[in-house]
């Protein structure tokens, strides 16, 4: 009877532990992304970029992997210091790790607005030349990424931002952007952020959603 | 037991810290240190980033053989196969550059780039039309570039000393015959095509590539727009008329219509015209486009079909002043109709395969009333073309081509039962194999071969290029080539057997774009050989043969400057042309009437956020055209005086869906004159009576309002325009 109830003790133990113990993917994966999440340092994303495509090298068959790589090159762009070829190189790959997540996991809601991400970056990186003919795009992917899943707070609060900076630029209203701003930070609210990240799924741009939320009082 | 337990528990941690290190060092071929490269053993979790000195150290628990992958962007991955034995490792890595179409050299010798996202654009879709003194014409935005010289009476494109049929105009790498509206001399034509079908156009004043033929001066490529945005509905309603564009997407397809109809005559009711007009220009067209995409450019097989069809018609008669003569003049009455369609394709395969081609039809009738003499004259052009490129590794490429041409021209006397004609079969074959060395230096060379079955000829033209970029972004490239090309249709049928004409083309360019500013210099000689001349007038000639000849040589210049004024985009232009030639009806050498030796434009357009509007002004500027004076002797012997036109527009944006563009020409009112025409006999006092050839008004007024209905209240036609 001892030795039973050792046994089940022993077997549950296992169970758990086993439960617990978790794949080196995720606890990889976890790693990493809190790591890309909490930084604006270029050396550090370009790390990130690379842990996440050895990540996506070992398990080819995951979107989330390369989502992240690509997601790492995006805000790599963003940064003001690089020149406008080192920009385009890094959304250049981006790009194409958008296009290669959208591949194995089609109709992603998250993924087209990374996509509607990087063009918004590109546009970004040379407003006056290219604010005219990818304006359009950007607002375009942004809006089919919400017809996908009206629950992205991504794409919410990546079209408030473009929303305003267009607002700003032909000088009108920006109640659009704010509606935008305030409906990302609702679904952010409502989100189970723990399960979000157990699960290894996005769960970043509150930062971006509060500051647009800000800009617009 | 216990003891082996413990024993076994120690083995297996002390196996568990078994961490080998590996680190090293990761520089380029100059030795400088390359920051994060991602370098991994290969197949497992454990790698790291190179720092900011190129340095690496990570640990790994693996044993045995292993692979470290080193991978950078910029850069050739490399593998190297690492044995494990306990020892740390220390591994140097010397990284290969690898070709990067981004930041590659580019040929720029010769080439102007219209597009939207690559660096090496001189002008950009939107340019045409908010460039003053265009008026949403191709040619008239291209007439801002260096190489060109603005030709007033009669619109097209002159380049580089070239006559205006030395420039062969392409819509999706077809030929388009006839790309400009038919009209009687001395008025100006412009292009029939609308800017807002093309996405991006390739304007090359020499040296092109062995893919355009046929063209002695000049190469214009235009591209169509893949697939739209959105379903929109654009509406224009402009001084001279109106139109609508439906424009329907669906997934991989979409489908373009538009109808416009133009007529000057309400405009030249009201303001003052110095042509004699009997009927004002009044013109229609239509156009379908059908697109459709397949497949994804990340499996690597994707393409894309394009059918274009576009048809108008058009009007005209006018009176024309004989000099020395007090009568109204000749009455010329034309009625044009034009057929122009495509079918493009493009798809690219696995394994650094590209295809693409496509056939197109161009079909022209004019029918002219001369007084009392009526004329029929129809001009067919058929084209396809057929062309794979394959790309054998990063360096190197091959193109390979095919063409067929059919030319049908025809011109009757219906009065007289008088009829001639030609039809041409041309069959082209041509090759171009394209090498990187490195990201700095880049080689073309080209060999383009014809066949005429009328001319019964065969020729072969060879080409090549090179470009180097520097170290300050700044790049040098050279191309030389040899052009070939008949003569145009009126003479050929005149006489049939007409061999090639030849232009030598050798020219330097320098190139650079930074920080939103982007300058060019050119430097460049063309020699023509074999040129046709004829004797008589150059509507009746006579006796035609191939023994013109000639030069044209010059430097131009082009700055363009988004940065130093704010929310200001200025370019200026300046181009000097020094070109003589014996052809057409000319004896000596001299400088023809198309080639003023200067030539410059300035362009400037300045937005202001609080009006919500672009402002515009251009000025463009040559020093004369030379002119044949009977009076005098010798040919070509004076000059007009210079020729300036300052023109302002202002394009001003209410609401992001609604565009008013407004724009006047020449507003100073100048009173340009492109050269004089002589009687054919001399007066009583022995001397020949001349007037000039001018400009129809003074001014031009555009007026222009742009709606775009869209469920996207935003999208507005600026991006089109």
């Amino acid at each position: 009877m001892k030795k039973q109830a050792q046994i089940i003790i022993l077997l549950l133990l296992s169970f758990f532990t086993a439960s617990a113990q978790e794949s080196p993917y995720q606890k990889a994966m976890k790693k990493e992304i809190a790591k890309l999440t909490s930084t604006d340092s270029l050396p550090v994303l370009q790390q990130s970029a690379n842990a996440f495509g050895r990540i996506a090298e070992l398990n080819p068959g995951e979107w989330l992997p390369v989502y992240y790589q690509g997601l790492a090159y995006t805000f790599q762009a963003m940064d003001k210091s690089l020149s406008l070829d080192r920009k385009d190189e890094a959304l250049a790959k981006a790009d194409e790790l958008a296009q290669k997540a959208d591949a194995l996991s089609k109709n992603n809601a998250e993924i087209v607005a990374l996509q509607g991400f990087v063009l918004m970056a590109k546009l970004n990186a040379d407003a006056a030349n290219r604010g005219q003919s990818l304006s359009g795009p950007v607002l375009q992917t942004f809006g089919k990424a919400r017809a996908m899943d009206p629950k992205n707070p991504r794409a919410y609060a990546l079209t408030a931002q473009m929303e305003y900076g267009m607002a700003k630029f032909f000088g009108s209203g920006t109640e659009k952007a704010c509606g935008y701003a305030k409906e990302s930070l609702a679904i952010f609210a409502s989100q189970d952020e723990p399960a979000l990240k157990a699960a290894l799924m996005p769960t970043w741009g509150k930062g971006l959603a509060e500051q647009m939320a800000r800009s617009c009082q | 037991m216990k003891i082996g337990f413990t024993l076994l528990l120690l083995i297996l941690t002390s196996a568990a810290i078994a961490q080998i290190s590996i680190s090293g060092r990761v520089s380029d071929h100059k030795g400088q240190a390359v920051p994060g490269v991602n370098i991994y053993l290969k197949g497992t979790y454990d790698g790291t980033t190179s720092g900011a000195d190129g340095r690496f150290a990570f640990t790994t628990t693996e044993a045995e053989n292993q692979t470290l992958t080193v991978q950078a962007i910029g850069f050739k991955s490399q593998e190297l196969v690492l044995e494990l034995r306990g020892q740390p490792i220390t591994a140097n890595i010397v990284l290969a550059e690898s070709i990067n179409q981004l930041n590659a050299v580019t040929i720029s010798a010769g080439a102007m780039e219209a597009g939207d996202e690559k660096k090496s654009v001189v002008l950009k879709p939107l340019d045409i039309v908010t460039t003053s003194g265009a008026m949403g014409d191709i040619t008239g935005a291209l007439l801002t570039l260096p190489g060109t010289s603005t030709v007033g009476n009669d619109g097209r494109l002159f380049v580089r000393g070239g006559d205006a049929s030395e420039t062969s105009i392409f819509i999706d790498g077809l030929q388009v015959g006839n790309a400009f509206g038919s009209t009687t001399s001395n008025v100006p034509t412009r292009n029939r095509f609308s800017a807002n079908l093309f996405k991006g156009s390739f304007f090359s004043t020499g040296g092109y590539s062995a893919e355009y033929g046929q063209a002695l001066s000049s190469a214009l490529a235009l591209n169509t727009v893949d697939l739209p945005l959105r379903n929109q509905g654009d509406v224009s309603i402009m001084s001279l008329g109106g139109g609508y564009t439906q424009t329907l997407v669906k997934d991989n397809r979409a489908l373009t219509a538009s109808a416009n109809y133009y007529n000057l005559a309400p405009y030249q009711s009201l303001v003052k015209q110095n042509f004699d007009w009997e009927k004002a220009p009044s013109s229609w067209d239509s156009e379908i486009s059908l697109r459709r995409k397949w497949g994804n450019a990340v499996t690597g097989k994707a393409g894309f079909i394009k059918a274009y069809f576009h048809t108008e018609g058009s009007n005209m008669a006018i009176w024309q002043k004989i000099p020395g003569n007090d009568g109204r003049g000749d009455r010329v009455k034309l009625n044009n109709r034009y057929h122009y369609g495509n079918v493009s394709f493009r798809h690219s395969g696995s394994k650094g395969w590209l295809f693409y081609g496509g056939a197109a039809l161009s079909d022209n009738r004019d029918a002219i009333q001369l007084n009392a003499d009526d004329i029929r004259q129809v001009n067919r052009i058929f084209h396809s073309k057929a062309v794979t490129v394959k790309d054998f590794s990063a360096q190197f490429s091959l193109k390979n081509g095919l063409e067929y041409y059919a030319k049908t021209y025809s011109e009757a006397l219906p009065g007289q039962n008088l009829k001639r004609q030609f039809t041409d079969h041309q069959f082209n074959h041509f090759l171009e194999a394209t090498y990187y060395f490195s990201n700095r230096l880049i080689m073309v060379g080209g060999l383009r071969s014809g066949h005429s079955t009328l001319a019964k000829e065969t020729w072969f033209t060879p080409r090549f290029s090179v470009a180097y970029k520097l170290d300050n972004q700044g790049q040098f490239s050279f191309a030389a080539g040899k052009f070939k090309q008949l003569a145009e249709e009126k003479l050929r049928v005149r006489q049939t057997d007409l061999k090639n004409s030849a232009a030598t083309h050798y020219i330097l360019n320098y190139f650079t774009v930074n920080n939103n500013r982007t300058f060019r210099a050119e430097a460049f000689y063309k020699n023509y050989d074999n040129l046709v001349t004829y004797k008589g007038l150059a509507s009746d000639p006579e006796n035609l043969a191939l023994n013109g000849a000639g030069y044209a040589r010059g430097v131009d210049f082009f700055l363009r400057d988004k940065q130093t004024i704010k929310d200001t985009d200025f370019w200026i232009t300046y181009s000097f042309v020094d070109s003589k030639r014996r052809f057409a009806a000319y004896e000596t050498k001299v400088q023809p009437s198309f080639a003023p030796r200067h030539n410059g434009s300035v362009v400037v357009k300045h937005f202001v956020t609080a009006m919500k509007s672009l402002l515009g002004t251009s000025w463009s500027w040559n020093s004369g055209y030379a002119f044949n004076d009977p009076n005098l002797p010798g040919e070509m012997q004076r000059k007009t005086k210079p020729y300036s036109d300052l023109s302002l527009s202002i394009s001003y944006l209410p609401k992001p869906n609604v565009i008013l563009h407004v724009a006047c020409s020449n507003v100073l009112g100048r009173q340009n004159v492109f050269g004089y025409q002589y009687a054919t006999q001399p007066d009583e006092s022995g001397s020949y009576a001349s007037r000039p050839v001018g400009q129809g008004a003074k001014r031009f007024l555009f007026a222009g309002l742009f709606i775009t209905l869209s469920k996207d209240k935003k999208a507005n036609q600026l991006n089109n325009l």
